[in-house]
């Protein structure tokens, strides 16, 4: 059993239960921009349990950092991917919503014909 | 105790938006309830000790993941309800969230209290590092080969969406807008400078900035200005790529430099040099990722496309 | 010099950027010279041993650790010599499939991050590259353009599920221990609820990346949507580097009561993409799906040797598990080149379209059969040589019959869809008549990795003894 304090340990299952709200997000759906919206929940709570283990430090008295740098580093870094991720992959969905509507049936009968 | 309060009521409240935002009947308001939980976030992290991370929720995760989504919103047109997901289709993968959440909680409940070896590595090792601000040491120093490999993901990112990028959605600005966003951009320039000198001895760096000037230029972009600001100008890619080639060339410099040495280090900067090689990559970074970002949020169709189709329509060059 | 491994592609995709006109030569010269600096480390490490290095010159801990052993090395080659051929492809072909710019930076990116990501032995620098990778991997499925795009969507969305996993995992693990680095970990590690969370969420994520059965189902749609060079660049390379993690993980973290606790469900696993992968392959109506489902099917030899050894433990158990990828790999990159230009040519995307193949264009056909042989098992090929030695590995451990039963089945299989286009090509009767004459190079290049999947039975010496020098 942990001896974590208890404002920690509300952060910490504040981050779990985020990751799980995202989860069920992903699965639930139903359009696709809410999935994306869900991952990126989930990859909040994640970050958020970084700094939470990464604020441990503090508590300890071992040092005298703030907050544990390569965690923190760490979010930063994912941060940024979260970001490219997710700008990458609405760019897909609006391609896609654009192709979907504008053209949807002469596009169905070309997709069976060959390509050249 | 009033700490505990306030920490309570920031957890149910992030609890409570994520919930409503995964819930909720409407896409925008989704969307709109997802940013406010990014600002809460940003919040939540001010509130444990980590303001560099506070800052770049704000402005990333926050900011231009809203914009990101706003702008998606935008192109779906009219927006109607959301197909209703029945009662029988949302409780297994409830129940199942469900098993694998007290799963993930009684893991969470074995972590030690105490911090591992690396925070205090990490103070002892500062001094050489170059930097006093222990995050900038760690990104850029440390563990600098993670943060290269995350500058080309984040180029990556733009070479994706520039190559799918939809036709452009015609919108009018709005003439109040206009004006206010330009008195808005030296502002923000400023800002942006301040925080990535700041850095280097306090939380702020290179994504913070980047972030910021990039939300900058996407106001101004979506008010019809900046009409330079688009991947076929040659400078704006120039300026793109310069963040991950100069920290390349700094590295290769770096590995020159230790030539005579048997065995050179890969990413390792001379102790004596090592600040000015930071803040020169991080100046070059910075402004990488404000354009690059930029061109994530508004991107339109190149004129020189990537794409495969608009190269067939145009009958196909031959190199 | 082993730096311009990563440097010199990089350096070049940004120049590709700055400058499209010269992107083609250079990402050829790139791949090239990659290719000849991967070889010379290939020959380093196998003569001096194992080399190690703390990035940024850092005590170890707080720098990011690299690997190069022979398994890594032989890997490197593997993505850049494939890369050059691919890239001679894409070449050949540039005025007929007008393949887009993007194309060059992209590969060259891909073969960076495949690169990285074998030399790494740094958990939060392997999701880095993880993400790298599926990112490269779905801008390049997205670049067929309309028809790519929903399964490149759905791809990028798993892809990016399975990293946050595989992150939640890492998390837990640097709560725990407080460490990213492989070898730190292994020597603090403790079984326990804790680890045991950590690596089942982290290989919940690789599987999914993996597409081992049964996280498979992007797979087929993604890799056949994608054009001909991505889809032999995915199949033969993408899907291997979670893989290579995922074993990283069993092989070097796990404790051995975890790794046997976990390895009938990768049998299991690997029997079931055999035979399921198998079936769907057998009965799909693309030329394209059939290779993908292939490529389910035969992940799923990688997978049941995985488990075979954490079950047994036995060296040259390990061996094959390679052989099979590097076999496995060689012979998918000559299908998907070999359908992708018989489809070109013939002009159609339905198997149908090969009747009469083996006449109109022998030579792709030829390459078809070749990698099918190896696909299959056929002695001496590469695929045979990886089969042998996990039969061989199995023999060592006594009475074994289910294994090398369940080996049997799935071989005949494997060689009811290959012989399906065969004897397809071969109804000489009334022959699909190309739309134009068939070009001769890319035939040629997508014999290549054919030939050499079963020129690898002439180095299975070498071979076995790389592979089995040490386990990672």
């Amino acid at each position: 059993m942990t001896e974590l304090s208890g404002s920690l340990l509300l952060f910490l299952l504040t981050a779990a239960s985020l990751v799980a709200i995202g989860v069920y997000g992903f699965i639930i759906g139903p359009e696709p921009l809410r999935r994306i919206l869900a991952l990126n929940i989930i990859s909040a709570g994640i970050f958020m349990l970084m700094v939470v283990l990464a604020y441990r430090t503090s508590g300890s008295g071992a040092t005298e950092l703030a907050a544990d740098p390569v965690l923190q580093a760490l979010v930063l870094t994912g941060l940024v991917v979260a970001v490219s991720a997710t700008a990458f992959a609405l760019a897909l969905l609006a391609r896609l919503e654009q192709s979907s509507s504008e053209m949807s049936a002469p596009l169905q009968l070309k997709q069976t014909e060959p390509e050249q | 105790m009033s700490l505990l309060l306030f920490d309570t009521l920031l957890c149910g409240l992030l609890l409570a938006l994520a919930l409503a935002s995964v819930l909720s009947r409407q896409l925008s308001h989704a969307v709109i309830l997802y940013i406010a939980f990014g600002l809460l976030m940003a919040m939540a992290w001010a509130r444990l000790a980590a303001p560099d991370l506070a800052l770049a929720e704000a402005a990333i995760g926050a900011g231009l993941t809203g914009a990101l989504c706003f702008t998606a919103l935008a192109r779906q047109g009219q927006l109607a309800l959301s197909p209703v997901v029945s009662w029988q289709q949302r409780c297994w993968p409830a129940l199942f969230v469900l098993v694998t959440l007290s799963g993930l909680l009684l893991a969470l409940l074995q972590i030690p209290a105490s911090p591992g070896p690396l925070p205090a590595l990490v103070l002892q090792e500062l001094a050489g590092s170059g930097v006093s601000h222990p995050v900038t040491a760690v990104l850029l120093n440390f563990r600098s080969w993670d943060t290269l490999l995350e500058l080309l993901v984040l180029l990556l990112a733009l070479l994706g969406t520039l190559q799918v990028a939809p036709a452009p959605v015609r919108q009018n600005s709005w003439a109040l807008s206009r004006s206010w966003s330009q008195l808005l951009a030296p502002l923000i320039i400023l800002l942006a400078g301040y925080v990535l000198w700041a850095g280097a001895s306090q939380p702020g760096g290179a994504f913070q900035a980047g972030a910021l000037l990039a939300a900058g230029a996407v106001v101004l972009k979506l008010n019809k200005q900046l009409n330079w600001l688009a991947w076929r100008n040659i400078w704006v890619r120039f300026f793109a790529v310069a963040g991950l080639g100069v920290f390349v060339i700094a590295a290769l410099a770096a590995w020159l430099l230790q030539g005579l040495a048997a065995e050179p280090v890969w990413l390792r900067w001379p102790p004596q040099l090592a600040k000015y090689i930071i803040l020169l990559i991080e100046t070059f970074a910075t402004l990488a990722i404000a354009i690059t970002l930029t061109l994530l949020v508004v991107a339109e169709q190149p004129d020189t496309p990537l794409s495969l189709e608009t190269q067939d329509s145009a009958g196909g060059s031959d190199d | 010099m082993m730096i311009l491994l990563l440097v010199l592609p990089l350096l070049s995709a940004l120049l590709m950027l700055l400058w499209p006109r010269i992107a083609p030569l250079l990402a050829l010269f790139s791949a090239a010279a990659s290719s000849l600096l991967a070889l010379q480390l290939l020959l380093q490490v196998a003569e001096q041993g194992t080399r190690y290095w703390l990035l940024a010159g850092w005590p170890s801990g707080l720098a990011i650790a690299w690997q190069a052993d022979t398994l890594s090395c032989l890997l490197i080659l593997l993505s850049t010599v494939l890369q050059l051929l691919v890239g001679l492809y894409a070449f050949a072909t540039r005025s007929r499939d007008k393949l887009s710019q993007g194309f060059w930076p992209l590969s060259t990116l891909l073969q960076l991050s495949l690169t990285a990501l074998w030399l790494s032995r740094d958990l939060f620098n392997l999701y880095v590259c993880l993400e790298l990778l599926g990112l490269v991997a779905v801008a390049l499925v997205s670049l067929s353009g309309r028809k790519a795009i929903k399964p490149a969507f759905n791809y990028l969305l798993l892809s990016l599920f399975g990293s946050l996993c595989y992150l939640l995992g890492v998390v837990l693990l640097y709560g725990a221990y407080g460490l990213l680095d492989i070898a730190g970990l292994a020597s603090q590690w403790q079984a326990g609820w804790l680890s045991n969370s950590a690596l089942l969420l982290m290989s919940l994520g690789l599987m999914l990346k993996a597409a081992i059965w049964p996280l498979h189902a992007w797979l087929p749609a993604a890799h056949a949507a994608a054009p001909a060079p991505v889809s032999a660049l995915l199949s033969a390379l993408v899907v291997k580097g979670p893989l290579f993690i995922l074993c990283l993980l069993w092989l070097q973290l796990a404790s051995t009561s975890q790794a046997q606790a976990m390895a009938p469900l990768f049998a299991a696993a690997g029997l079931a993409a055999l035979l399921f992968g198998g079936w769907s392959a057998l009965r799909t109506p693309f030329a394209k799906n059939l290779v993908a489902y292939s490529t389910v099917a035969q992940l799923g030899y990688a997978t049941l040797a995985l488990g075979l050894m954490l079950t047994f433990d036995q060296p040259l158990i390990f061996a094959a598990l390679w052989l099979f990828v590097l076999a496995h790999a060689l012979a998918k990159a000559a299908c998907f080149l070999a359908i992708g230009e018989m489809s070109a040519t013939l002009g159609g995307k339905r198997l149908t379209i090969l009747k009469g193949a083996s006449q109109t264009m022998p030579l792709a056909m030829f390459a078809f059969a070749v990698a099918g042989g190896s696909l299959i098992g056929l002695p001496p090929s590469g695929g045979f040589l990886a089969k042998w030695a996990l039969l061989q590995g199995l023999w060592l451990q006594g009475e074994q019959l289910f294994w090398p039963l369940a080996l049997v089945f799935a071989t005949l299989l494997s060689a009811a869809y290959v012989f399906r286009v065969v004897v397809l090509a071969f109804d000489r009767a009334d022959p699909v008549a190309p739309d134009f004459a068939p070009q001769l190079v890319p035939q040629w290049l997508a014999l290549l990795p054919a030939l050499a999947v079963w020129a690898m039975a002439l180095f299975s010496e070498p071979l076995l003894l790389l592979l089995r020098l040490e386990a990672l």
